[in-house]
């Protein structure tokens, strides 16, 4: 038994180095299947990848980050904050060379804070809305994406939660509303860093699912800020548009995603390590002679 | 009324296994009742194993925010040469203060009731009573090799090494170690249908290690509970961050002096841990940084009100003879029970 053991676990071990090698040929792989797209990781010194209006992260920590703006102007950035104090609930941020700087609502006050920025020129109003997870205990943003914030929304519905977040491959439900009533039957649509374009379509309760498509492409060269402890982002944007009295809204809420897990994860090493275990453990299962008397 | 309870709680391992199944279901999947959001969980800072990457369970496991701040709070700030700060500090309290406001009431019962790992083991274990399968208690000379691992756990694992990350001595991967080996993960994220987590990192060859090593312990334990009582439990770090406040809980185990202790033992092969201190010893040393509440000690002891489980000055179970009888007609104290027919053996002694 014990030869089994080692004859397995040398086997185990010596495919680890080519699981490691497998991981970077996935990434090549996709980057070739899905044509000339050209990532910007650093959201801060990014080309804009999109016309949509966009709050694009551009560095920061705990206690404040930056935002771009992207595709369209605003003077002020507004923070609604998932709790505190009422005074701190909703509070306008200067833009200064097409950057705005934003901060909790409170020292350590953390979790979600949602950030949106107006324009309003010729009839149109364009809105740029995002989310900002602040890393410090606070309210759950559960009566945050209640709020009305302006006249068409897209609401996360839910939001990711901590140790989770959007990923490629996977569903997500987002609600349209105007004036907080939900929009049936409207379109939403879904454009990508990694350039790709998709359009869902609300149902009865304004619930419009999803899905972020499978695109990223090489890892990128020089990681910047849209890497997270050693996390790969990019950017993705949703966007509707809603014409009353002559008027067109455009509301775009944009965030990040990352890649698929499985990109950068084997199940079959999982699998064969966890059998290993099983196996080391069956001579324990073995009934001792003096046991049978 | 009393008749229906009676039948349904018959003795007070029925009680707990009733109290483990529903605490299972609120430290797994228990997200549908409390909330989606970390801050609509139960706690961030519960004394159990109740895995933060389970994104449907109802509260967290203690030993996440303790990594993690450690890591990137008081590593970080130790690194960039400035003063460790209240504010730096104060997180790593308020979990630390929260945590305790939930065991200073239930206490190591936290390991024996709730941990949902020390539920899945318990019932891996009764499969393997049930199958006559053989059953390995871990001697007395050998105990002492095995205690000391839960605290090298906690200090290696939770503390030292995220702290050590966070000052960008170790590498990135050791940022949340014990997350990475903890059994708990795989099994309750598996329990929830999601298998990223039993899926090897493959990024670099270090978090392969750290996976690798952790997927091997969890099927060790897996199937290492058919014939070994509460296997991880004896290395957990949690029953070692529990072991160093249980004095402070209103939960404890009493037990007396009583002249027929010496004789008898039972308690100690009752005991999941094998703890032989229940046996030998009394007072506060009886109540061991091992034991994890389960009372099963004072279920089996056939002496009247020579161990109780106590909450203040109450004591919530007391032995008694005639319980014991009762008790021993069931299961006999290492939970053997009548195997089921496939496995029995012949008067002859085959099988």
């Amino acid at each position: 038994m014990p030869r089994i053991h080692c004859a397995l676990l040398c086997a185990l071990l010596a495919g680890a180095a080519q699981a490691h090698q497998g991981a970077h040929d996935v990434s090549g792989a996709v980057a070739e299947t899905n044509g000339p797209s050209s990532p910007h990781g650093d959201h801060g010194v990014a080309a804009a990848w999109s016309d949509h209006p966009m709050l694009l992260l551009a560095g920061g920590d705990r206690g404040e980050v930056a935002f771009r703006l992207s595709g369209f102007n605003a003077d002020h950035v507004t923070v609604f904050a998932p709790g505190g104090a009422p005074d701190r609930l909703e509070v306008d941020y200067p833009v200064e060379n097409g950057q705005v700087r934003i901060q909790p609502a409170a020292p350590m006050m953390g979790n979600y804070h949602w950030a949106q920025a107006r324009e309003e020129q010729d009839g149109a109003v364009r809105v740029a809305s995002t989310v900002q997870y602040f890393s410090n205990p606070g309210d759950a943003p559960t009566a945050l994406l209640t709020r009305l914030r302006s006249e068409l929304e897209i609401v996360p519905h839910p939001l990711p939660r901590e140790h989770s977040q959007y990923r490629e491959s996977e569903k997500w439900a987002f609600l349209v509303r105007w004036k907080g009533a939900p929009l049936a039957a409207h379109a939403l649509r879904l454009d990508t860093e990694y350039g790709s374009h998709s359009t869902a379509y609300t149902d009865d309760q304004g619930i419009a699912t999803v899905v972020l498509p499978r695109d990223f492409g090489v890892p990128k060269a020089a990681p910047g800020k849209a890497v997270a402890h050693g996390r790969e982002r990019a950017g993705f944007v949703l966007s509707t548009s809603h014409v009353e009295e002559g008027r067109t809204y455009l509301t775009a809420f944009n965030y990040t995603y990352a890649p698929e897990s499985q990109r950068s994860r084997s199940i079959a090493w999982g699998a064969a390590f966890g059998l290993l275990g099983m196996v080391a453990a069956v001579p324990l299962l073995r009934r001792k002679e003096n046991e049978n008397g | 009324m009393a008749e229906a309870m009676k039948s349904l709680f018959p003795t007070m391992s029925r009680v707990r296994l009733w109290v483990q199944i529903v605490m299972l279901f609120v430290t797994v999947w228990g997200a549908s009742v409390v909330g989606h959001y970390s801050a609509e969980k139960i706690s961030d800072a519960l004394p159990a194993l109740s895995c933060a990457y389970d994104t449907q369970n109802g509260g967290y496991c203690v030993l996440v925010p303790l990594q993690h701040q450690v890591h990137h709070r008081v590593g970080t700030a130790l690194v960039k040469a400035q003063e460790v700060t209240l504010k730096v500090l104060l997180p790593l309290a308020m979990t630390m203060l929260t945590f305790l406001a939930f065991f200073f009431v239930l206490g190591k019962a936290f390991c024996g009731w709730v941990c949902p790992l020390g539920t899945l083991q318990e019932l891996v274990q009764r499969v393997g009573r049930r199958f006559g399968l053989p059953l390995h208690a871990v001697a007395a000379d050998k105990l002492g090799r095995v205690r000391p691992v839960k605290w090298l756990m906690l200090l290696g694992l939770v503390l030292l090494l995220p702290l050590l990350t966070g000052m960008g001595v170790t590498a990135h991967e050791f940022g949340n170690p014990y997350c990475d080996v903890c059994p708990s993960r795989l099994a309750t994220t598996l329990l929830t249908g999601n298998t990223e987590e039993i899926a090897l990192k493959t990024q670099s060859p270090l978090a392969f290690a750290i996976g690798a090593l952790g997927n091997t312990l969890f099927g060790f334990i897996a199937v290492g509970a058919l014939a070994i009582r509460q296997p991880f439990c004896r290395i957990c770090p949690m029953l070692a961050l529990n072991a160093v406040f249980r004095h402070a809980s209103l939960a404890r185990l009493v037990k007396r002096q009583h002249d027929k202790c010496e004789k008898c033992g039972i308690c100690t092969k009752a005991c999941p841990m094998d703890i032989t201190e229940i046996h030998t010893e009394h007072g506060r040393k009886a109540y061991h940084d091992d034991c994890t509440l389960c009372g099963r000690c004072a279920e089996f002891c056939p002496d009247d009100d020579v161990i109780q489980v106590k909450l203040g000055p109450f004591a919530l179970f007391r032995s008694s003879r005639d319980y014991y009888k009762k008790r021993m007609t069931g299961e006999m104290p290492d939970g053997t029970v009548k195997p089921v027919r496939i496995v029995r053996k012949s008067p002859q002694g085959g099988a």
